[in-house]
């Protein structure tokens, strides 16, 4: 079964179905903002948000994760999660950016167990953007605000119901095995949904991102990076926030005989992140290091794995202190200096 | 407020045609509503640039040490001049720059501290917090009063003073005392009750503290953005990152966060001036106010010091006095 | 999945599942100033008086080099109660360190205090080199006052899975 129509009032028993093979996560409504979290009932949940406040990212690369554990001098376990998850309601840019991540974590040659197993044993319900703010751009680096891409159901809020549509078979399953909940969408539902995207996609701001890579390319020495990373503080907010950010840092920690090696986020921006033993240090200053991130997402993403590593949700320009403009620093590049196009 | 930003733009302008200034570190348009954000001029014509508004929250003191870091000249080259650094402060920057300056991080002569008139500014998240998790789509600000729309077409109209940060609100000292040059006009009335905040949360019980105290650090995502922010924190390298002796690892374990904090918290002993940028920066909204308040009341109420004025006074725990309080040593 | 929540709760389960209580002994900390503390233990036990053994000694040269940080730590790996003990102000071999000493201990006992952690916790003394009977009262005190708290709980940290 392909699609299928969740009523609301149905949603409380389509969750505690979930409960019994997966542990659910979904969007849940905190003082500070929205944050995924585990749900125990569909009352939690907070369908109408905007999007949370840290990325979903976390619950595939934890802020923190073991990756084995020793005693005695001898390996004690390698713990790789084999819990099935259910994310439910995440935004089309953050499952966007899981695909982004899977490029890199799950190459040919090298592939990272912990990641790969917390993607295999989760099954994501993305939910369609049909409010998008004044800080999202993802129109304009290849995402959308009802793309499918990483995700495997897609979620359609049309007022008091929800349109599901598999798009993997690992969704399709799922929707089968939930069938005594759903009906048949009718057509209204599919016309519905056509007119809440094609809506959504024109509220989406747009920037000017053409020929963002070739100005890149020739733009490593150009003295506008320094006047782009001048206010920038160095304090990695926008990077622990980044959806497709991925950066980390493994270190042991040891008492007495038992310990653990773990991996921890880690980001481009502390100046820790490129010092040499020797005390050398190539990004010295922040110039070097903001421009090492925008070239990253925009340049050397697009040459290695020929996509843009940025989703356009938005969040670094959201929550950076110092008001860092992303979208200002991609359009300095690209020459354009128009302003960013506002909601009509 | 536009006096003050007209006052501001022309200060700056004649400083530069004077040419008493290198840069100018003052406060532009954000490019989202209701943001203003650091800039840094360095031509008269830049000037214009330069706002005051209610949401010019930013400690720009943060951004001194970097102009004034030793350069190593190559071998026979004399080391370049330090540059000449006008600040636009208000109350809380003011004392940052003392702080520093006291810290000889920052040389005094090479500054010049343009005082500005504080009347309190607006928390943002304070302002989301009504919209009840709805972002702000558009707002506006008249005659102490604030407008604010959010992305749902929710409209609020607010008074200012419900919405200003708590900093603000218990702020004792909006006043720039050592200023060069003044800009004049009404500032704030000093809070009367100092520390409030720490007072309040004194009285709670011993396990109630903890349990607040646990549940706003686990938020923590180490981020560091607190430490950034913060003038005061500009050791090259951080206790957390120091790896011999390791203090603190970089696990997400609710202690080693606390360990974190506390550490932080502590070596802002005497030197916070309860700014508040560490609150407004953190992505996960801790409250790190209560926390670090109680150490600055601490200091004032045990050695009588406030940090941010007078540099040529020791820092409080760099001196002694013999009646020092110590009716927390145990006598057996 | 991994995202678990450190909560309040999480650290509560560590420490129920240290079961600490049975045949649980006080583990203390002393961190004593080579000039006069250190000297009133080594004159405590050369008298032959007899104290409690919960405490682990270390020697500084003063009080004043002890970085409050040394204290928290402390707590972190475990030990159930951290006593820090110099010269008499006045009497420090380095003339002022006890004096500084003095001042971060005020704001660090107080801070810890406010964050809920038990005062009896940490605790700081004065013991000169010729009191070798104090130290000896001074040390079942402290350990007294840590065997009513029971084994630390608060900022410990386990590594574990």
């Amino acid at each position: 079964m392909k699609q299928g129509i969740l009523t609301l009032s149905e949603l409380t028993k389509f969750i505690e179905l979930l409960k019994t093979s997966y542990k659910v996560f979904a969007p849940v409504k905190k003082e500070e903002g929205v944050f995924f979290e585990e749900v125990n009932s569909a009352d939690d949940i907070a369908l109408g948000y905007y999007n949370s406040k840290l990325p979903p990212k976390r619950l595939f690369l934890p802020q923190c994760e073991v990756l084995c554990t020793f005693e005695n001098g001898q390996l004690v376990e390698i713990p790789i999660a084999d819990e099935k998850c259910a994310i439910f309601g995440m935004r089309p840019c953050d499952a966007l950016a899981l695909s982004r991540i899977d490029m890199v974590f799950d190459k040919e040659d090298l592939k990272d167990p912990y990641y790969l197993a917390r993607r295999k044993n989760t099954v994501l319900l993305s939910l369609v953007c049909d409010k998008p703010l004044d800080t999202c751009f993802c129109t304009s680096v290849g995402g959308g605000p009802s793309s499918g891409d990483g995700s495997d159901i897609r979620m359609v809020h049309l007022g008091n119901r929800l349109l599901l549509e598999a798009l993997t078979e690992k969704g399709e399953s799922l929707i089968s095995s939930a069938k005594q909940f759903l009906k048949k969408p009718k057509q209204s539902d599919l016309e519905e949904k056509e007119k809440i995207v094609a809506e959504s996609e024109k509220k989406v701001p747009r920037i000017k991102v053409d020929g963002i890579k070739e100005n890149l390319e020739k733009g490593f020495n150009l003295p506008l990076w320094s006047a782009i990373a001048e206010r920038c503080l160095g304090c990695g907010v926008c990077t622990y926030l980044c959806p497709t950010c991925y950066c980390f840092d493994i270190t042991d920690e040891v008492k007495g005989e038992k310990g653990k090696r773990i991996r921890t986020w880690d980001s481009c921006q502390y100046p820790l992140f490129t010092l040499h033993a020797s005390g050398h240090n190539p990004r010295p200053s922040k110039t070097e290091r903001m421009r090492q991130r925008i070239m990253h997402k925009f340049f050397y993403a697009v040459e290695n794995f020929g996509r843009t590593f940025c989703v356009g949700c938005g969040r670094c320009v959201r929550s950076c202190p110092v008001n860092l403009d992303l979208r200002e620093s991609i359009e300095l590049i690209t020459g354009n200096k128009a302003c960013v196009s506002t909601r009509k | 407020m536009e006096g003050i930003e007209t006052k501001i733009r022309e200060t700056a302008k004649a400083l530069f045609s004077e040419k008493k200034i290198d840069i100018l570190i003052g406060h532009e348009k954000g490019s989202l509503v209701f943001h203003s954000r650091p800039v840094m001029i360095r031509d008269a014509n830049d000037t214009e640039r330069l706002v005051w508004n209610s949401f010019c929250t930013n400690n720009l003191a943060v951004y001194l040490p970097r102009f004034f870091e030793p350069k190593k000249p190559k071998k026979g080259e004399v080391p370049p001049p330090l540059p000449r650094v006008a600040v636009i402060a208000k109350g809380c920057d003011a004392r940052s720059i003392i702080g520093l300056v006291r810290e000889r991080q920052v040389p005094r002569q090479n500054l010049i501290i343009i005082g500005v008139p504080c009347e309190g500014m607006i928390d943002k998240s304070k302002l989301e917090k009504l919209l009840e998790g709805d972002f702000i789509a558009s707002g506006s600000i008249k005659d102490g009063g604030t407008s604010i729309t959010g992305f749902s077409g929710k409209r609020l109209d607010i008074k200012k003073e419900q919405v200003l940060l708590d900093a603000c609100i218990e702020c004792a000292f909006p006043v720039v005392e050592d200023a060069d040059i003044a800009i004049a006009g009404t500032s704030r009335k000093p809070a009367t009750e100092k520390y409030k905040t720490a007072k309040s949360f004194s009285e709670k019980s011993p396990a109630e503290r903890w349990r607040y105290f646990a549940q706003e650090i686990s938020k923590c995502i180490r981020c560091y953005a607190c430490r950034q922010v913060c003038p005061n924190c500009y050791c090259k390298e951080c206790f957390v990152e120091q790896t011999n002796p390791r203090w603190v690892s970089a696990g997400d374990d609710l202690s080693e966060k606390m360990v974190f904090h506390i550490g932080r918290v502590f070596h802002q002993a005497g030197r916070c001036v309860e700014c508040d940028a560490c609150v407004r920066a953190c992505p996960v909204g801790i409250d790190i106010r209560t926390f670090t308040q109680k150490v600055a009341q601490d200091v004032k109420e045990m050695f009588d010091y406030c940090p941010g004025f007078s540099p040529e006074v020791s820092p409080p725990l760099c001196a002694y006095r013999l009646d020092d309080r110590q009716e927390f040593i145990t006598e057996p | 999945m991994g995202a678990e929540e450190q909560t309040v709760t999480s650290q509560k389960v560590t420490a129920q599942s240290k079961n600490k209580t049975d045949g649980w002994k006080p583990k203390v900390v002393a961190f004593l100033c080579n000039w006069c503390s250190y000297a009133g233990a080594d004159l405590a036990g050369v008298s032959r008086i007899q104290y409690r053994p919960n405490v682990r000694v270390i020697r500084v040269p003063c009080s004043g080099r002890i970085n409050p940080l040394y204290i928290v730590k402390a707590l972190q790996e475990g030990v159930d109660g951290v006593l820090v003990s110099g010269c008499h102000p006045g009497d420090c071999h380095y003339i002022s360190g006890n004096l500084f000493a003095r001042r971060k201990f005020a704001i660090l006992k107080n801070y810890l205090t406010y964050l809920g952690i038990e005062p009896e916790r940490v605790q700081f003394s004065w013991v000169s080199a010729s009191e070798g009977t104090r130290f000896a009262m001074l040390i079942e005190k402290v350990i007294s006052d840590i065997e009513k708290l029971g084994p630390a709980q608060k900022l410990v940290k386990e590594v574990s899975r």
